[in-house]
Order: structure tokens, then C-alpha cells, then sequence
């Protein structure tokens, strides 16, 4: 036991020494510099030289100790990921000033699509081959096709600014759930349609086993078989598929996030991408990686306890 | 498949897996209206391309002209509206799909020729090239799928793509180039796990293992025998993340990172921001409407598609 | 599922329109930025949105007057204007006394000490030091004795922490602290004086430096009516009254129109008039429109494209508009917006007709109308209608204006002097989104219609700086906006010494352009100058470097219980002079349910 738990972390090592090498590529090596952005207007070529030596660009990409990727490594694995250059604000800050406002915004929404659509997806299992199934799958695909951004936008237009219901905008002293409950409402309603029709799909697969038959054999409701057995052995994909969108829920909305003034992570990587900030966008995918190959960890070895036939070897 | 023969032939049961897959999606109705949408779309797109590589002046295809004052409502000479400039909402709508149809349809091609290749061969050998790619794609697929993207498309804009060493000339990305390539190459990790693992139960076949005793070339195992035979996976992969694409265009757009120099309808929408607040709704509707039409084509011939060629998966 | 349903109806009943400030003694200006803030460092700053919030709290020697105009420069924390030596170069600036930093923990026992003129001269000599990295080096680049040495001094120390800041610079003297002696580099310097209220020479306390190292982005120390409360980055920014404020009053003299207009109804009163400042950080159209109409903004330039609701064709409000009460005030803008063509590139360059095709291509009226909603004015030089130095007459100078027929003529010249058939020419647009993109179908329609391909090259804000430093840029869009009325601002983007990586974008070299800039750079404020001034523009002009095309007419919409709102171009710390009535805003809400 214990030495799977060693083995799966050591395996984790070559991950993330593959996220740095693929994250040192993108944005060290494609991404060009930025350092006449740096030195704003009239700024000499000295300036440049300087502001290079100052974020370590003139040094050798690899190849020496003190090379752009060994800073790289160094710097990512000990999350130092230094300052903005575009506001010289630490980079580590920002993250960690953005994480709670995005949460606030996924975790609700996380769980309220998750709620809506199970629950859905077992009436609608419940009445599979119906008007009802059929018609529902046939909103879901709908809602499915319409783009995101759209959504947004009349949303935004239509329930908060025409009819009143909501705040449009984050405001100051506005108590938190008022103004993120219109996103939320959106974001659920904008992922309903793909949820809905995975956790169809997953409780129907369920209804194909063998034991149901045996249940409905045993002269068991639908009812009960639904709730008793079908939905008790689903929550195996879905508890994995929610522990693994985790780790998603810290990087916020981009979309909504912009829209609605919610200060987050999302937010922070549009600004990013509009400044060319690279090193904002690396930290980001590092740490997003990280939390990734953390929580699959954290999944494998909560399975390894639970379900005795996962080997060890 | 041939129908003369059938009625020579007395035994109809030897109808083969493509032709009863292709049966059974004819039955299904919806499934053919909605391939039959699909097809009008790709239609127009390879009607506009044949129309600018023969340089063919069409009416509806100029959508740089002005057909009426900036931001006419939908009316009876523009039954879309207008634009700020006054061109027509809906010639901008049917060049639209150029782009959208484009971008998802070269970003499934490299895809599938990174993904199916790799797949196959780490699947197939096993060993150290396995472990290589394992290694690449569980990398790939820890980063979060829209930081990856963004970060292909943000370094990859306005790129000169050397292939000199290729025998090719530069090709120098831009708009449409860099959102296919950003897509594509960060979305051939699905499609490649599916194919390495599907390759690995049917390693164990029998009919692998019979080719492998005569002898057969790794090769030609691979493409002969193997590939065909997981051939419908590669098909429902590519038919269901087809609007995935074409959604990931518009949020690309939205950012700044999409085509800039002909319409596209993430750039259609884009406008919106500028306009909704103004009340003029109809651009940002028509492109809507145009992504809804085809995705909900594309989602219900998906899902009819997989549904007939993989009975395992059906849902009943 | 029952729940879930009751779970959502309670959340959007939480979320109906909620009451305005309860406390009608706590006055609130609201407004929006639509950039974010980078920092409040005032020796940093690069930029407007950062600028005008950081000058609420942090003021300068000198100031312009509020209502006066022209514009006017007053005394700030100087006692009096400097007493200027004979020749010009020596300046002496008596600094007010009893002056204090607002308190902060960064000083002993968090009490604000008193601003003395070592603090000049420590914040200048921080913008000298390499290693700080200012963007402002160019106000006092190659101006002050001994101060460029300080720089390459800095430029030998190791790291930043090695540079010592009490290395004298001979050009700044502190004979006492309420004195200050600049001494120029054998160079007279005019525009010192209105450099002396822009922001980055604001002076700054080594405490605060030495305290809150490189954070002290994030600690504005300054002398200002408004200290910082909080500051929610990217998200809002809050500012109050700063209580050990100086005796600042409200001017009581300006325009004629502004006692009519009740600009002069609070002359005399204590300044700050409003208790809070808070900007919320608004970066997309809609929402920033919708929270306006609302009322929950104040005082908002209006958001670019949004211009067609707010104003019709006559430069009115809409009706809808004027329903709600809303005001709008316009303003001329020290700025001009051009396409510049980079001088050494092989087609451009050497061909005169081509460029000035170029000019007479623009449909500048149709221009305004289609971005700027007919709040701008054309351009065919680059001197801004606002200066006194403009010259009414440049349109026909520079014969440029829109003539498709002439244009194509033009075009065929060109084809000449090219020897073929022209090639496509790129225009790079320092920006991707639906803005420039439009901007871009209408330019290139513009050209197409003189009968030249012109494709558009959209690109982010940093690769397009690389490319023009660089000189790989073909064409590209850009404009200036004066810091100082002084149009001497304008002048150094054409001479020849700042070619690319410096100011002169276009590469443009004319050595009698070069003379005449020499000759009134350093000239004092006369009717010569502004005569030197306006031959050097005409010389421009007829070269043609640019495809001038638009001074900016910038906007105010406010709410009507917003008071004393008067723009001003080149000052930001104005927010002090602003009043707001409550009550009168708390019964916007019931006016919105009387219009629905």
C-alpha cells in the first residue's frame, strides 16, 4: 500500500517536470520578449539592456547554471514567480487575491449544476423513451449550441439591465452573493445542457447492468431501483468527475468574470493576455497543473482504499 | 451495399458493418435532416472558396460592400441588417462560416494525424515509445485545456513557422492559421488515449495475432489491420468535438486571438459588445443563430452517428 | 429539486435594486476607470488611469488652475512661480511651509512629517537611477547638472540596493528645507514650469521608499486632499479625505460663463467638497453603460462607442437622456491621432504622391462620424486646435484633404516615381479587438476606393511598440496626447535625433525642421515662439510624414446632483473640486420607476 502511494508520487515527477519544459517553451523561448514594452516611451537602448539583465533575459537559455531554464525550474517549483512587469505587483499575490473571488463564483455554480443536472438526469433517466427524455435531450443539445458569449451578453442586457433583477456589475460594499448570483445563474444554466446529458448517459449505462435486471426482477419499484441502486453505484464516475473539476474551479470564468467585475483569476488572465503578460500566464498553468496532478493523486489513492480490486502493482 | 447483389444472393445477413451502420442512420430522421444542414453549410464554405480561388465575382459572397446606411434594422432589401459600415449582416453570416467551418475542420485534421498516429503506435509497441507518449499527453492533459489554449494561441500569433528544413516555405501565421494550430495542437490528446487504448485490446485479437503470424509488416498491421478497425472511434471523436471547435473560435475571437480580416462569427459576436448597448441586436442574432444551427446539426448527428456505428455505447 | 428551484427564486429575490448611501452626511463620488490601475508609484506612472488616481493623493510643486482658461499654471505645494535667473537657467523655488505628508505607517509613530525640498530631490534622483527602471527618465534627461551623471553612476552599482542616494547632484541644491535650486545644463528649459505639475515630478518621502521597498506601488505617500482606504485590485479603489490636508480653498475666479453655470457657487470653501472617492474598474462597454444609466456612476467619459446613445447627430442628448437629467459636457483634448509612415521604408519613403494619396484618401468626416460620433475634429496637422500655437490655416497648407479624385491622381504620380505598379502596403493597428478591426475595414475601404491596397496588420500594444522601435513597421496608427501645453511636446516626435528606438516614430529627418526645434525648444513663452512654432509644423506638413487625421474631443457625462464639473486637458487631481448632493441622487431612483 505504501509503496504504491510512493510509486504514484514518484510518478508524478516526470508530470510536472514535462508541465515546466512545455510551459519554459511557450513562454521563455515562442513568446519573444517584452522588454521595450517595459521601458514605455522614449526609453534608450540602454534602458532595454538594463531592464534585461533586470528580469534575467540576457542570460543563456540553457546550458549553463545559471540558465533561463534553471532559473525556470528553480523559480517555479519554489512558486516565486516574481513580480508583474506590467504593474510590478509579485505574481503570487495577484493568484492569491484572485483565487477566492473566482471560487465564490465556480463553487456555487459548480455545485448547483451538479445538483440540477443529477437530479434531472435520474427523472429523466426515471422516464427514459418518454416525450419528456426525449424532449429534454433535445434542450440540452439546444443549449449546448448556443454560444457562451452569447448567453452572457443577453443576460446581462435582458435580467439585470432591462428588468432589474440583478446587479450588472460587481459594486463596492454590494454584499458578494448579490452580485455573483447572475453569473452563477448563466454559467449554470449555459453548462446545463452538456451536464444534464453526461449524467443521462451514465445513468442509463448504470441501468444496463445486471443487477438492475435482478432487481426488477425481484419485483422492485423503478423508484427504488432508481434511487437505491442506480444512483448509489453512478456515484462512482461522478464523484470522480467532480474531484477532478476541482482543481478547474480555481481558474475561474474568463467570460464571466470579465463581464461581471468579479476580480478572479479569470480575470487576471484576460488582463494578462491583453498586456502580453507571459509570466502571470505561466505561473498560472504551472499551478493549474499542479493542482491537477495533485487532486488525480489524491483520487487514485482515496480508490486504492476503498476499491480492493485496484492493484498496487 | 449493392443492392443487385442482395437479391442475387439469398443470404442478407452478410451486410457489413458499415453498410447496416449506415442503414440505421438512415431510419433515424432528425439525424438526416441534420446532416442535411451540416451539408449546406460545407456547401457554402467550399462554394466561397471555389468562388475566390477562380476569382468569381458572386453577389453574396461581397460582403465588404455596402448594401444601406450603418445599422439598419432587419428590413425587407437586408433581411439581417446592417453593420456600422452598412454591409449586410447577412452576407457576413454566410462568409462567416468560412472561418468557423475552417478553423474546426483543419484543427480535427491535426489533430487526428498527431492524436491517431501516436495512439496507435504507443498502443502497438508499447515499451519505451509508450512511455514517451504517455509521458507528453498526461503532461498536455494536466494543464488546463483553456490555459493551454490560450497560451498555443497567444505565442503562436504572428509567428513565421519555418519548414525550410521541411521543403517548404515559411508560413507565416496569422488570424485563422494560429487558432487552428492552437487548437490542434493542444486537442489531440482525447482522441490519441482513446486510440492507444482501443489498439491495445485489439493487439490481443485474434486476427492481429494471425496477420502477425504471417508475418505481416509492423506497418502494415498498423494501417492495414488495426487502424481500420478503430476507424469509427476516430469518426464519432472527430463528429462530436467538431462544435467544440467551432465554439473554442468564438471565445478566441472574443479575445482578441481570432481572424481579423474577414468576418467570422466570434467576431460577429465580439461586435455585440459595442452594439448591444446601442439596441442594435441583430448582428450579434444572426451569429448566433448561425453557430446554434450548426452545432445542433452537429450534436444530433454526433450523437446518431455513435449510436450506429458503436451499438455497444447505445443508449437505449 | 423542489429546493433547488425555492433555493434560486430567493436568490434573485435578494437581488432587486438596492438603496443608494443611507448616510446623507457621507458624500460619494463614484466613477469608473476602463483601465486597470498599474501602480500609484508617482515616479512610475505611464499611464492616465493610474495618473488620475494617484494625483487625488499625491500633488506636485505646481498645479493649473481649475477654471481659468487658457490654461493656467498656479502654484501647488510651491509658496509662489520660481524666480527664474536672467539667463534662464537657474531656477529657485521657495517650497509652502507647514506642509505634511497625510499620516501613514511608514513614518515614525505613523504621523505624516513635513514635506520638505529634500523630498524633490530624492524623487528625482529615484527617476535618474537605472536601476529603478522609470518610463519618466524623459522629462529630465540631459536637462539638470549633474544629474545625468547620477545615472551613469547608478548604472555601476550592482544592485538597485547599492545605490546611494546622498551622491550630491550639483544641480539640485536644498540651501534650507523650504528651498529649492534647479540648475540647468547651459540649456534654457521653458516648459520646466508645466513639467513641474505633472505628475512623475511629485516628490516623494524616503521613508515611505525605504519602508515599503518595491510595494511602494501599492503605498501612494503623498500630500493630497484623498489618502487611500482601500484598493481592491483589479476591482475598485477606494480614497477618503485626507484630515491633516493643507488650507486648500475652492477657486473664486474663472471664466466669464462659470459663475452661470454654478461653478463659482462654492468659491471659497475648503477643499476637499466630497468625503469618499471610489472607481470601479469597468472594462467592457455594456456593463459600464447600463451602471451609468443607472446612476449608480456619477461623472463617466463616455465609453467610446457608446457615443450614438448618448448623443445624436446635432452633438445633443438623446431624449432618453435628457429624461434621466444627464449632462454632457465636451472639451477639446491636447491630441491628435495619425497614421505615421516610417521615412526609411523603400516605397514610402522616397515618394511624396504616395503618401499624400494616402492623406487624400482618409474620409476624415466619415471617420469622426463612425468612431468618434462626431466628437472630433479633423486633422491635417499635428499641432491640436487647443494650443495657441495651432494654425487655422493648416488645411490648406498641407492640401490633404479628402479627394478621391485627387488621391488617384496622386496614385498615378506615385506609380511613376515607383517604376510599377504599387505594392500592398500594411498598416499596423496597435490593437486586436472589434475596435480596430472596424476602424481597419473602414480605413482599408477608404484606400481601396483611391485605388490602393492597403491590408491591415492588427496586432497586441507590445509587439506593435517592438515593431515601430525597430523600424519594421510599414505604416502604423497612433497618436499623441500632450502632458503640457507646451507644444514643444509635439515637435520632438519629428526631430531627427530621436529617430526610432527614441520618440520620432516616422524616422522623419529634415534638417530644417531640425534647426527651428532647436531654436524654439529652449525659447521662453512668446509670440516668436509660437511664430517658430508654426513654420516648423508647416515644414512637416509638406512632407507629409503622417496621415493626420483627428483631434481629439473628449467628453463628461455626468448625473445632475454632480456639481463643479468643469474638464480640464492636462490636470487630474480634480476630483477635489467636485461636490455631490445626495438626496437629490437618492431620488434618481425614484425618477427611473417613474420613466418605466
Amino acid at each position: 500500500m505504501i509503496t504504491y502511494i510512493i510509486r504514484r508520487l514518484l510518478y508524478t515527477i516526470p508530470i510536472i517536470f514535462g508541465v515546466l519544459v512545455v510551459t519554459f517553451i511557450l513562454f521563455n523561448i515562442v513568446s519573444g520578449d517584452v522588454s521595450d514594452q517595459i521601458a514605455g516611451k522614449a526609453a534608450s537602448a540602454e534602458t532595454i539592456k538594463e531592464i534585461r539583465a533586470e528580469y534575467g533575459w540576457d542570460k543563456p537559455l540553457f546550458l549553463s547554471w545559471d540558465s533561463q531554464f534553471i532559473n525556470h525550474l528553480k523559480n517555479s517549483l519554489t512558486f516565486q514567480f516574481g513580480r508583474s512587469w506590467s504593474d510590478r505587483e509579485l505574481i503570487i499575490t495577484k493568484i492569491k487575491q484572485g483565487a477566492l473571488p473566482s471560487l465564490s463564483l465556480t463553487v456555487p455554480m459548480f455545485i448547483g449544476e451538479l445538483v440540477i443536472s443529477i437530479s434531472l438526469a435520474l427523472i429523466v433517466a426515471f422516464l427514459r423513451g418518454t416525450i419528456i427524455d426525449i424532449l429534454s435531450v433535445f434542450i440540452c443539445v439546444v443549449l449546448m449550441s448556443v454560444p457562451f458569449l452569447s448567453f452572457i451578453l443577453f443576460g446581462q442586457y435582458f435580467l439585470a439591465f432591462k428588468w432589474g433583477l440583478f446587479p450588472v456589475y460587481f459594486w463596492p460594499d454590494l454584499p458578494l452573493p448579490q452580485y455573483v448570483a447572475l453569473p452563477i445563474l448563466i454559467g449554470i444554466v449555459a453548462g446545463l445542457g452538456g451536464n444534464l446529458r453526461f449524467y443521462r448517459t451514465v445513468m442509463l449505462d448504470e441501468l444496463r447492468n445486471d443487477y438492475v435486471r435482478t432487481a426488477f426482477a425481484k419485483g422492485l419499484g423503478t423508484g427504488s431501483v432508481l434511487f437505491r441502486h442506480v444512483l448509489k453505484n453512478a456515484m462512482i464516475p461522478i464523484i470522480t468527475q467532480v474531484i477532478l473539476a476541482i482543481p478547474f474551479l480555481f481558474l475561474g470564468s474568463l467570460l464571466l468574470e470579465r463581464f461581471f467585475g468579479i476580480p478572479g483569476l479569470g480575470y487576471l488572465m484576460i488582463d494578462a493576455i491583453a498586456a502580453r503578460d507571459f509570466q502571470i500566464i505561466n505561473a498560472m498553468t504551472f499551478i493549474g497543473a499542479i493542482l491537477f496532478v495533485v487532486f488525480n493523486l489524491i483520487t487514485d489513492i482515496c480508490y486504492s482504499i476503498v476499491d480492493p480490486r485496484v492493484s498496487f502493482e | 451495399m449493392n443492392k443487385t447483389k442482395e437479391k442475387n444472393v439469398p443470404m442478407i445477413k452478410g451486410r457489413s458493418y458499415w453498410a447496416d451502420s449506415l442503414r440505421q442512420l438512415r431510419k433515424h430522421k432528425l439525424a438526416m435532416y441534420s446532416l442535411s444542414i451540416i451539408v449546406v453549410y460545407i456547401l457554402v464554405v467550399m462554394f466561397i472558396y471555389l468562388a475566390s480561388w477562380t476569382k468569381t465575382d458572386v453577389s453574396f459572397l461581397d460582403w465588404n460592400q455596402t448594401v444601406g446606411k450603418g445599422y439598419e434594422k432587419p428590413n425587407k432589401q437586408n433581411v439581417l441588417g446592417t453593420d456600422f459600415l452598412g454591409r449586410s449582416v447577412l452576407r457576413k453570416t454566410i462568409y462567416g462560416a468560412r472561418v468557423s467551418l475552417t478553423v474546426a475542420f483543419w484543427a480535427s485534421i491535426i489533430s487526428m494525424l498527431i492524436g491517431v498516429p501516436l495512439g496507435a503506435a504507443a498502443g502497438y509497441f508499447r515499451g519505451f515509445i509508450d512511455d514517451i507518449v504517455v509521458w507528453i499527453y498526461t503532461t498536455l492533459s494536466s494543464i488546463p485545456y483553456i490555459l493551454l489554449i490560450l497560451a498555443f494561441a497567444l505565442v503562436l500569433r504572428d509567428k513565421t513557422l519555418n519548414l525550410n528544413w521541411l521543403g517548404l516555405d515559411a508560413i507565416s501565421l496569422s488570424g485563422i492559421s494560429t487558432v487552428y494550430l492552437a487548437i490542434g495542437l493542444t486537442s489531440w490528446v482525447d482522441i490519441c488515449r482513446l486510440i492507444r487504448a482501443e489498439t491495445m485490446k485489439h493487439k490481443q485479437r485474434e486476427y492481429i495475432l494471425a496477420a502477425l503470424s504471417y508475418g505481416c509488416s509492423n506497418s502494415r498491421i498498423i494501417f492495414r489491420h488495426l487502424l481500420p478497425n478503430v476507424f469509427h472511434l476516430i469518426i464519432i471523436s472527430f463528429s462530436l468535438r467538431f462544435v467544440g471547435f467551432i465554439q473554442a473560435e468564438v471565445i478566441l475571437s472574443f479575445l482578441g486571438l481570432g481572424e481579423k480580416n474577414s468576418p467570422s462569427w466570434g467576431s460577429m459576436i465580439d461586435a455585440a459588445r459595442l452594439d448591444l448597448p446601442k439596441g442594435y441586436w441583430w448582428e450579434m442574432t444572426a451569429a448566433t443563430a448561425a453557430i446554434f444551427l450548426i452545432s445542433l446539426a452537429l450534436n444530433i448527428f454526433g450523437d446518431a452517428l455513435r449510436d450506429s456505428l458503436d451499438p455497444k455505447l447505445k443508449v437505449q | 429539486m423542489r429546493y433547488c428551484f425555492c433555493a434560486i427564486l430567493l436568490l434573485i429575490a435578494g437581488c432587486r435594486y438596492s438603496a443608494n448611501n443611507p448616510d446623507p452626511n457621507d458624500t460619494v463620488l463614484y466613477s469608473a476607470h476602463s483601465a486597470k490601475v498599474r501602480g500609484l508609484d508617482p515616479g512610475d506612472v505611464g499611464d492616465t488611469t493610474s495618473a488620475i488616481v494617484a494625483s487625488q493623493m499625491i500633488e506636485c510643486l505646481y498645479q493649473y488652475h481649475y477654471l481659468k482658461r487658457p490654461y493656467q499654471v498656479v502654484p501647488c505645494l510651491a509658496e509662489s512661480m520660481p524666480a527664474m535667473s536672467g539667463d534662464g537657467l537657474v531656477y529657485t523655488i521657495k517650497i509652502k511651509k507647514g506642509v505634511r505628508f497625510y499620516d501613514d505607517a511608514c513614518f515614525k509613530d505613523g504621523k505624516g512629517r513635513e514635506l520638505k525640498a529634500g523630498d524633490f530631490v530624492f524623487a528625482w534622483k529615484r527617476i535618474a537611477d537605472i536601476k529603478y527602471l522609470s518610463k519618466n527618465w524623459w522629462i529630465f534627461d540631459n536637462k539638470i547638472i549633474g544629474l545625468d551623471e547620477f545615472r551613469q553612476y547608478s548604472k555601476t552599482c550592482k544592485t538597485a540596493a547599492d545605490v546611494d542616494y546622498n551622491t550630491p547632484v550639483e544641480g539640485l541644491q536644498t540651501p534650507d528645507d523650504w528651498t529649492l535650486i534647479i540648475k540647468l545644463k547651459g540649456r534654457p528649459w521653458p516648459q520646466i514650469v508645466d513639467l513641474l505639475a505633472h505628475l512623475p515630478t511629485a516628490p516623494m518621502a524616503k521613508e515611505a521608499v525605504d519602508y515599503y521597498g518595491k510595494d511602494i506601488i501599492n503605498h501612494p505617500v503623498g500630500t493630497g486632499p484623498y489618502k487611500l482606504k482601500r484598493w481592491h485590485k483589479g476591482s475598485y479603489i477606494e480614497m477618503v479625505k485626507n484630515p491633516t490636508f493643507r488650507d486648500e480653498f475652492y477657486p473664486s475666479e474663472g471664466e466669464p460663463n462659470d459663475i452661470k453655470n454654478g461653478l463659482l457657487a462654492d468659491a471659497g470653501k475648503k477643499l476637499p467638497l466630497t468625503n469618499r472617492l471610489v472607481s470601479v474598474l469597468i472594462q467592457e462597454n455594456p456593463p459600464l453603460w447600463f451602471l451609468f444609466l443607472q446612476g449608480k456612476i456619477d461623472v463617466s467619459g463616455i465609453p467610446k462607442d457608446n457615443f450614438s446613445e448618448a448623443i445624436d447627430l446635432r452633438q445633443q442628448l438623446t431624449p432618453e437622456m435628457k429624461a434621466r437629467n444627464i449632462k454632457l459636457f465636451t472639451f477639446r483634448d491636447p491630441s491628435t491621432y495619425w497614421f505615421g509612415f516610417n521615412m526609411e521604408d523603400e516605397v514610402l519613403g522616397k515618394n511624396l504622391p504616395l503618401r499624400m494619396a494616402l492623406s487624400c484618401a482618409v474620409d476624415r468626416d466619415k471617420y469622426i462620424e463612425l468612431f468618434t460620433n462626431n466628437r472630433g475634429e479633423p486633422a491635417y496637422g499635428f499641432i491640436p486646435p487647443l494650443m495657441s500655437s495651432y494654425n487655422p490655416d493648416i488645411k490648406n497648407i498641407a492640401q490633404t484633404s479628402y479627394n478621391v479624385q485627387k488621391a488617384r491622381k496622386l496614385v498615378k504620380e506615385a506609380e511613376q516615381i515607383y517604376g510599377s505598379k504599387l505594392p500592398t502596403l500594411t498598416l499596423a493597428m496597435p490593437g486586436t479587438d472589434i475596435v480596430f478591426r472596424q476602424e481597419g475595414d473602414f480605413l482599408k475601404r477608404c484606400f481601396k476606393d483611391a485605388g490602393l491596397d492597403v491590408e491591415m496588420d492588427y496586432m497586441d500594444w507590445p509587439t506593435f511598440q517592438n515593431k515601430i522601435k525597430t523600424k519594421s513597421a510599414q505604416m502604423f496608427t497612433l497618436g499623441w496626447i500632450g502632458d503640457i501645453p507646451d507644444v514643444e511636446n509635439f515637435l520632438q516626435l519629428f526631430y531627427s535625433k530621436n529617430i526610432s528606438p527614441g520618440s520620432n516614430n516616422f524616422n522623419y529627418s529634415n534638417p530644417e525642421f531640425d534647426k527651428i526645434y532647436e531654436k524654439a525648444s529652449i525659447m521662453p513663452d512668446s509670440p516668436e515662439r509660437e511664430a517658430l512654432y508654426r513654420k516648423a509644423e508647416e515644414i512637416v506638413v509638406k512632407d507629409c510624414p503622417a496621415v493626420f487625421l483627428v483631434h481629439g474631443v473628449a467628453f463628461i457625462l455626468t448625473h445632475d446632483w454632480a456639481y463643479n464639473v468643469k474638464p480640464h486637458a492636462f490636470a487630474y487631481g480634480t476630483a477635489k473640486y467636485r461636490r455631490v448632493d445626495e438626496a437629490k441622487k437618492a431620488a434618481y431612483s425614484e425618477l427611473l420607476r417613474t420613466l418605466k
